[in-house]
């Protein structure tokens, strides 16, 4: 049976089964085969990554797409790992999340989403084993559709059809940027797998190839500036799909950048490095920027995913121009640093966009002006989503400190031994900084939406989820802990994973007496603020203990509307970053003149300046455009007729001049 | 020898307090209290009980003893001058800027738990300005690595090769002397004596502490406090004389005077001018590494 029958044939059955199954099971129907997907997979990527050895997974010619290959090697095993965990943990916590919807909407549209989403799953693990070519073009496509469909859950709201639209056109431009970069290293090398690029990049210029492929990737990834579809989607999905997109689905985009870069020669990979660093400092700066600027909470941790991806093709940078230095430190700190961190996203941000989730499903808002004091409403939802925030702020003892570790570690080294001072350095004060915005972002989040008092009475009546959705949660907070508390092991397997960039096995004597450091400390750490807290205990003990309000400095009257806002909170960054913003105002603000002030009304959104760049006047341009050449569809037969008549005398008079 | 290194941390974490009231008391031409007057009051609020506010959660009681754990962890990673510091890898610079990181992000929380404006007014600054230095520590970082061609604490004071050009190093401690300024809350950065809430920073985050909690958190600024000195000290006694007896007194008196001296001298920032004064530290880091970068250039060269 051939390919362009079987896989149609299979994924046509897995529709037909959801559609099949009564409501309340589609859910369990789905996880079921997310599950057997993700279990099989991860199997073949357990071995892969036991044995170093990569696996063939299918190879056949086709009529269609000619002969086509799939395969798994390391890089290929740890996505796939990262896919089975953040998808089969999206349809767990789907359950829960659209318990609610299912009255509401009718079974076909439910169905509809839990095919969109068992075939999204399963088409990323597809994806990250093709080998390239027309399949893994076909299962890219396939993931684009069955997001869209996804995205459009909730198609009632205008803004949802809106998003999903600019995810739709976007990621079309960006498809069909792919498709002209494997059409031409067909065109080259006879095939276009991924395997064949190093040959391509011997033979020709590398930067076109590079660039189209950067761009076209880089649309999924979510790269400055073409970001701009993150932002909107996010928020417009259900909280899983956020969660799946975020955390799982952009990752096949650094997946694809990755697979490039680790192509180019190393003669010419220094130009890669810069551009690779350049753009991840950007990216990074940009998105947290924009990050503690926004009020809504999926908004927010939109944006810190675009901050992630400069993160990580930060790390990527370095890592290149490691090894086009010939420094093997730098390199294997870079790659292996920024393989963690793609690690380490999908889970603490999966679990943040669980915990959005909660927020949303328990309060109905995600406005982080609306919010405030639901620790005490949502007590487990609190303390993992006080968990997610310290992970990705990098703070030890938690996961994303062990990534920017090795990425610094990278640079340090760089520095130290001479290797791109000046890049090293200059990546070294933007990722600083990145971090030190990114705890500002993330205080500000969790601070005005889990302390301090409710600031409605929505949000005063919440009550925890069910079992199954923290269950869900469960997943990546696992994930976050075994790599932040036994960085060793974790750095061990991704160190089996950047065997791809060619830097072959000298990972391994420095790497672990790193790792093994690191989780030293991180247990020292633990163990110190334990014997700390048993202290104060004991002190406490024969203490008396009260309780109060808060001290308000003498004033009496304090009421929750005083507490400091998430506008508020970012106020003095905003005064600097004004502008990467274009700020939208309703209402006027108190004047400095008014000494009794009225009732104001008074609304102030951030929106991002990039945002505005596909609105503005060459877009409308090119609609006056197409008006004029819609006008050619006229509807009438001989018309066109008269135009293919037209058509065929251009190509004889132009290849009569010998034009052509 | 590691030990000693952590007892002469903690040592000039007390010490430095105290030097700093005395030369406070000194050009103010005041007799001043005692030396050790601060460790008094230290054991005074040990043996108080406490008063929680019903805004805060269990959080507000853990904050506390997560920021003296992460800045004590962080002085592990410290060494004076010669003695090797308790722990020590490749790269636990960066360790050592996000343990102090984790502390501040502790506070930060704590304060936002309280949910008075108050609080939230200096939790955002705070978080704020540390953003701000955060580049600055690390670039400092960066430039000893280049110095030195190491990337752990106990390698760049502790070699021979360690002895760079004296001007940089000086720089150096000059700048790290100012993040340690702007870490810990002080003139002309944030004034720890004002009495208006309003334009307080560290102060104001711990307005609802009391007891124990309250002396969790002033030792864990005097530990802060002593180990971005003892760095600044590191880096002048690797200019002639590298070693301890020298770097830990000399941290105790460059800290404590500068601080006395200029608490005495100059009024604190108007706010806005914050943002600015610790954009010059880092940009005047970016300087020292530059400055160090053509130099290493050079002896490259020639």
């Amino acid at each position: 049976m051939n390919f362009e029958l079987l896989v149609p044939v299979c994924f046509a059955a897995v529709i037909a089964l959801i559609f099949a199954v009564p409501l309340r099971a589609k859910a369990w129907v789905s996880l079921a085969l997310t599950g057997i997907g993700a279990v099989c997979a991860s199997a073949r990527a357990i071995g892969v990554l036991a044995t170093g050895r990569s696996a063939r997974l299918w190879s056949f010619d086709s009529p269609l797409f000619g002969h086509d290959t799939g395969s798994m090697d390391g890089l290929s095993a740890l996505l796939v790992l990262v896919i089975a965990v953040g998808s089969v943990a999206a349809t767990l916590y789907s359950r829960g999340y659209l318990a609610h919807h299912l009255a509401t909407k009718s079974p076909a549209h439910t169905a509809l989403h839990y095919a969109s989403l068992t075939l999204m799953s399963l088409s990323m693990l597809a994806v990250v084993c093709s080998d390239g070519g027309f399949s893994f073009l076909f299962f890219w496509e396939l993931m684009t559709v069955a997001s869209f469909l996804l995205i459009l859950f909730d198609a009632e709201r205008p803004e949802v059809r809106r998003a999903a639209l600019s995810y739709l056109i976007m990621m079309h431009v960006g498809f069909v940027l792919l498709i002209v970069g494997f059409a031409r290293l067909s065109a080259v090398c006879g095939s276009a797998s991924f395997a064949l690029l190093p040959a391509y990049f011997a033979a020709q210029p590398v930067l076109p190839l590079f660039l189209v492929f950067l761009v076209g990737f880089g649309m999924k990834a979510g790269l400055f500036p073409l970001h701009v579809w993150l932002p909107e989607a996010h928020p417009a999905a259900p909280s899983h799909v956020s969660a799946l997109m975020s955390g799982v689905m952009i990752k096949t985009g650094v997946y694809g950048i990755l697979r490039v870069t680790a192509a180019v020669p190393a003669q010419q990979l220094q130009t890669v490095g810069y551009i690779l660093a350049g753009l991840g400092i950007v990216t990074g700066l940009w998105g947290v920027v924009l990050a503690a600027s926004q009020n809504d909470v999926k908004r927010l941790l939109a944006y810190s995913s675009i901050e992630n991806i400069g993160i990580i093709l930060l790390g990527t940078g370095i890592a290149a121009l490691g090894k086009a230095a010939g420094n093997t430190t730098v390199a294997c700190c870079g790659i292996a640093g920024a393989l963690l961190h793609t690690v380490n996203h999908s889970f603490f941000k999966s679990l943040l966009f669980f915990g959005a989730g909660n927020i949303l499903s328990q309060t109905h808002t995600t406005s982080l002006n609306a919010l405030g004091g639901l620790g005490r409403h949502l007590p487990v939802t609190g303390l993992l989503f006080l968990v997610g925030t310290v992970a990705i702020c990098a703070l030890p003892p938690l996961n994303g400190f062990v990534s920017e570790l090795l990425i610094y570690s990278g640079m340090l080294t760089g520095i130290a031994e001479g290797c791109d001072t000046l890049a090293a350095a200059g990546a070294l004060t933007a990722l600083a900084l990145i971090g030190g915005i990114a705890v500002l972002a993330f205080t500000k989040l969790y601070g005005t939406v889990f302390l301090g008092s409710p600031r409605t009475h929505a949000v005063a009546e919440a009550q925890e989820v069910d079992a199954l959705r923290i269950g869900a949660m469960a997943l990546p907070l696992a994930g976050i802990l075994a790599v932040g508390l036994f960085p060793q092991y974790a750095v061990q397997v991704v160190a089996r994973a950047t065997a791809f960039f060619g830097t072959g096995h000298s990972i391994l004597p420095t790497l672990p007496p790193l790792c093994t450091a690191v989780c030293r400390t991180v247990w020292i750490l633990v163990a110190v603020v334990g014997c700390l807290a048993w202290m104060r205990r004991l002190l406490l003990r024969r203490r008396t203990v009260a309780q109060g309000p808060t001290w308000g400095c003498g004033f009496t009257a304090p009421n929750v509307r005083m507490q400091y806002t998430g506008e508020s909170f970012a106020e003095g960054l905003q005064s600097i970053a004004r502008p990467l913003t274009h700020d939208r105002y309703e209402g006027a603000p108190v004047g400095a003149s008014e000494i009794i002030p009225q009732a104001h009304n008074y609304d102030i959104r951030h929106r991002d300046r990039i945002g505005t760049l596909f609105a503005a006047w060459w877009v409308e341009a090119l609609r006056l455009l197409n008006d004029r050449v819609m006008r050619l569809r006229t509807g009438k037969i001989n018309h066109y007729v008269l135009f293919a008549l037209a058509f065929l005398a251009a190509v004889f008079i132009l290849s009569v001049l010998d034009l052509l | 020898m590691k030990i000693l290194d952590f007892i002469l941390l903690l040592a000039v974490a007390i010490a430095i307090p105290g030097v700093i009231n005395r030369t406070r008391a000194l050009l103010a031409g005041r007799k001043g209290t005692r030396f050790l007057q601060h460790l008094y009051d230290l054991r005074l609020l040990l043996r108080k009980g406490a008063v929680y506010s019903t805004t805060t959660s269990a959080l507000f009681r853990a904050v506390p003893s997560v920021y003296l754990g992460a800045v004590l962890v962080a002085l592990l990673f410290v060494p004076v001058s010669d003695l090797p510091p308790v722990l020590a890898f490749d790269g636990d610079l960066v360790a050592f800027a996000y343990t102090l990181a984790l502390g501040r992000f502790a506070l930060i929380l704590g304060a936002m738990d309280t949910g008075s404006p108050f609080e939230g007014m200096g939790a955002s600054r705070e978080a704020l300005y540390g953003a701000l230095a955060e580049p600055a520590l690390l670039l400092v970082m960066g430039t000893l690595a280049l110095l030195t061609g190491c990337t752990s604490f106990a390698e760049l004071f502790a070699t021979e090769s360690a002895s760079g050009n004296p001007i940089v190093l000086l720089l150096l401690a000059y700048v790290l002397l100012k993040i340690a300024f702007t870490e810990s809350g002080r003139v002309p950065v944030d004034d720890p004596r004002t009495h208006l809430e309003l334009t307080m920073i560290h102060e104001v985050m711990c307005l609802d502490y009391c007891g124990v909690d309250m002396a969790f958190i002033k030792m864990g600024g005097w530990c802060k406090t002593a180990a971005l000195a003892v760095l600044a000290a590191d880096a002048v006694a690797a200019i002639g004389c590298p070693h301890w007896w020298f770097a830990a007194p000399f941290a105790v008196v460059l800290m404590g005077c500068s601080v006395g001296v200029v608490e005495s001298t100059q009024a604190r920032n108007k706010l806005v001018r914050n943002t600015t004064f610790i954009l010059t530290i880092a940009a005047l880091a970016a300087l020292v590494f530059f400055t160090a970068y053509l130099l290493q250039l050079n002896i490259v060269l020639s």
